[in-house]
C-alpha cells in the first residue's frame, strides 16, 4: 500500500513541480517587463497597468484559474486551451503566470525604487549607457533587495499550485485525496504534506544561501 | 578665449529660478571655487555642466568645442550626452560608490566599459592606471575592500580616484566634504590640494571657505541663482566688496 501510495504521490507531486518551475520561468521575466511598465512616466501606459495589477492582486487566484480556464469558450466560443490534461495544465500555467508576474512586479518595482538616484547618477557622470547602468550597477542591489520577499513569495508558490485541481489538475493534494475515496485511508493524506514540508525547506535553504553569497557587499 | 566658458545659462525647476543668468569663464589648470548658501543654485550649476540637468538657457563651452547651447534647437541622443559629459567628472557629496564593487574594481568599471567602444582605450592599462590613482589617494591598503569597509574619507577618496581615471578636462565637487566629520575632511581637502598642485582644472562647490582661499584661484560667491561676486579667491573671501558677500562670508568668521 505504502508503496503505490508514495507512486501516485510522485506523480501528482511531479505536475505540481512542473508547475512551480514553469510558472516561475515565465513569471520572473514578466513581472520584470511589468515593473517597468508600472514606472513609466507615461500615463497612458502606467495607468492601464497599474489598473491591471490591481484586478490580479485583488481577486482570488482560484476565480483567474476558473476564468481563463472556462471563459475564453464560454464567452468567445473558442477552444484554446485544447482538450484533456493539456490544456487544462496550459490554462493553469497561464494563469499562476499572470498572477505571479504581478506580485513580481511589484516586488521588483520596490526594489529598483529603494536604489538611491545617486546611483544612477554616478554611472551617468562615468558615460555609462542606461543599460549598462542597470545590467553593471542596480540589478545586483535590486536582487540583493529583493531576496527575502521573493523567497517568500516563491514559497507561497509551491503551496498554491494545488489550487489547480479546481480544474482538475491533478497535482499531488488531488492524488493523496483519491485515497480517501479509494481504500478509505487518511494517511496519504499527510504524506502530501511532507512533500511540501521538504520541498518548501529545500527552497528556504536555497534562498537562504545566495542571501549568504551576496553578503559580501552592504547597500545603504 | 578661455577653457570654459559658461554663458547665460538658466534653469527653472517648475516656478523657480534656479539659476538665473549664470556666466563665467576659467582657464586650464585653474581651481575656481563656488560658494554661497545652501539653495543658491551651487550644486544644479555643476549638474549643469555635467548633463545631469538640462539648462533652460544658455551656453556650455569647453576647449572651443560648442557642449551645449539652447539657441541650437537639437534634442541631443545619449551617446552625444554621454560624449559631452566625459569633459567633466564629477565628485559627489555622499560618494555614490557602487557597494558590490572593491575600491579598484570602482575605478576600472567605467573605463572597460568605454574601452569595448573606443579602441584608442587600452584595456590593459586601465588596472595599472586604477592602482596608480589609489596610490595617489593614499589607499594602497584598500585596494581590495568594499564601500562598507571603508571610513567616508577614504570613500570620497575612492570616488576622486574614479572620477580621475577617466581623465576629465574639468573635475568637479558637490560639497565634497559635507558628509564628514572635520577629521575625515581634511585628508579629502589633502588630496583635492594636492590635484590643484598638479595643475588638475577644477570646479569645487564647498563651505570650507579657508579651503576656497587657500586653493581656488578664482571664487564664484552666488545667491539666489545669480553669481553676486567673482574674482580672485583671497579677495572675495578676504575682503568682499559686496554687502551680500559680507554678510555671507561673516557666519565663517
Amino acid at each position: 500500500m505504502f508503496l503505490s501510495v508514495t507512486g501516485a504521490l510522485f506523480a501528482g507531486f511531479l505536475n505540481t513541480l512542473k508547475l512551480f518551475v514553469l510558472t516561475l520561468l515565465f513569471s520572473l521575466p514578466l513581472g520584470l517587463i511589468i515593473s517597468f511598465g508600472s514606472m513609466k512616466n507615461l500615463k497612458l501606459l502606467r495607468y492601464p497597468v497599474k489598473f491591471f495589477i490591481w484586478i490580479i492582486r485583488g481577486t482570488p487566484l482560484m476565480l483567474q484559474l476558473l476564468v481563463i480556464y472556462y471563459g475564453p469558450g464560454i464567452i468567445l466560443h473558442a477552444n484554446i486551451w485544447g482538450s484533456g490534461d493539456n490544456g487544462r495544465f496550459s490554462a493553469a500555467l497561464v494563469a499562476f503566470v499572470i498572477n505571479y508576474a504581478c506580485y513580481f512586479s511589484e516586488i521588483f518595482r520596490g526594489g529598483i525604487q529603494s536604489i538611491p538616484v545617486g546611483q544612477y547618477e554616478a554611472g551617468q557622470v562615468l558615460g555609462m549607457t542606461k543599460h549598462q547602468i542597470f545590467t553593471k550597477i542596480i540589478l545586483l542591489q535590486v536582487i540583493k533587495r529583493i531576496i527575502p520577499p521573493i523567497s517568500n513569495e516563491v514559497i507561497t508558490l509551491v503551496k498554491d499550485t494545488s489550487l489547480a485541481r479546481v480544474i482538475a489538475v491533478y497535482e499531488v493534494i488531488w492524488e493523496g485525496q483519491s485515497f480517501i475515496k479509494s481504500a478509505g485511508i487518511i494517511w496519504p493524506l499527510f504524506y502530501t504534506g511532507i512533500f511540501y514540508l521538504l520541498f518548501s525547506g529545500l527552497l528556504t535553504l536555497l534562498f537562504g544561501y545566495i542571501e549568504k553569497k551576496l553578503d559580501y557587499f552592504k547597500i545603504k | 578665449m578661455s577653457f570654459l566658458e559658461v554663458k547665460n545659462i538658466k534653469k527653472n525647476f517648475g516656478n523657480t529660478e534656479v539659476l538665473k543668468d549664470i556666466s563665467f569663464d576659467m582657464d586650464k589648470g585653474q581651481v575656481v571655487s563656488v560658494i554661497g548658501s545652501s539653495g543658491s543654485g551651487k550644486t544644479t550649476l555643476l549638474r549643469c555642466l555635467n548633463f545631469l540637468e538640462t539648462p533652460d538657457s544658455g551656453s556650455i563651452r569647453i576647449k572651443d568645442e560648442l557642449l551645449f547651447d539652447s539657441s541650437v534647437n537639437t534634442a541631443l541622443s545619449e551617446k552625444e550626452i554621454r560624449k559631452k559629459r566625459l569633459h567633466f567628472g564629477l565628485v559627489f557629496q555622499s560618494f555614490n560608490l557602487f557597494p558590490q564593487y572593491t575600491a579598484i574594481d570602482n575605478i576600472c568599471l567605467a573605463p572597460s566599459l568605454l574601452s569595448k567602444e573606443d579602441p584608442s582605450i587600452d584595456a590593459s592599462a586601465i588596472r595599472d592606471r586604477a592602482y596608480e590613482l589609489l596610490i595617489q589617494m593614499g589607499l594602497s591598503n584598500r585596494v581590495d575592500n568594499y564601500p562598507h569597509e571603508l571610513s567616508g574619507g577614504q570613500q570620497q577618496r575612492v570616488a576622486i580616484a574614479r572620477a580621475l581615471a577617466l581623465n576629465p578636462d574639468i573635475l568637479c565637487f558637490d560639497e565634497p566634504t559635507s558628509a564628514l566629520n572635520p577629521e575625515l575632511t581634511g585628508e579629502v581637502l589633502k588630496v583635492i590640494r594636492e590635484l590643484a598642485d598638479k595643475k588638475t582644472t577644477m570646479i569645487i562647490v564647498t563651505h570650507e571657505m579657508s579651503f576656497a582661499r587657500d586653493v581656488s584661484d578664482i571664487a564664484i560667491f552666488m545667491d539666489k541663482g545669480v553669481i553676486v561676486e567673482q574674482g580672485p579667491s583671497k579677495e572675495i573671501i578676504d575682503s568682499p566688496r559686496l554687502e551680500r558677500t559680507k554678510q555671507f562670508l561673516a557666519y565663517y568668521r
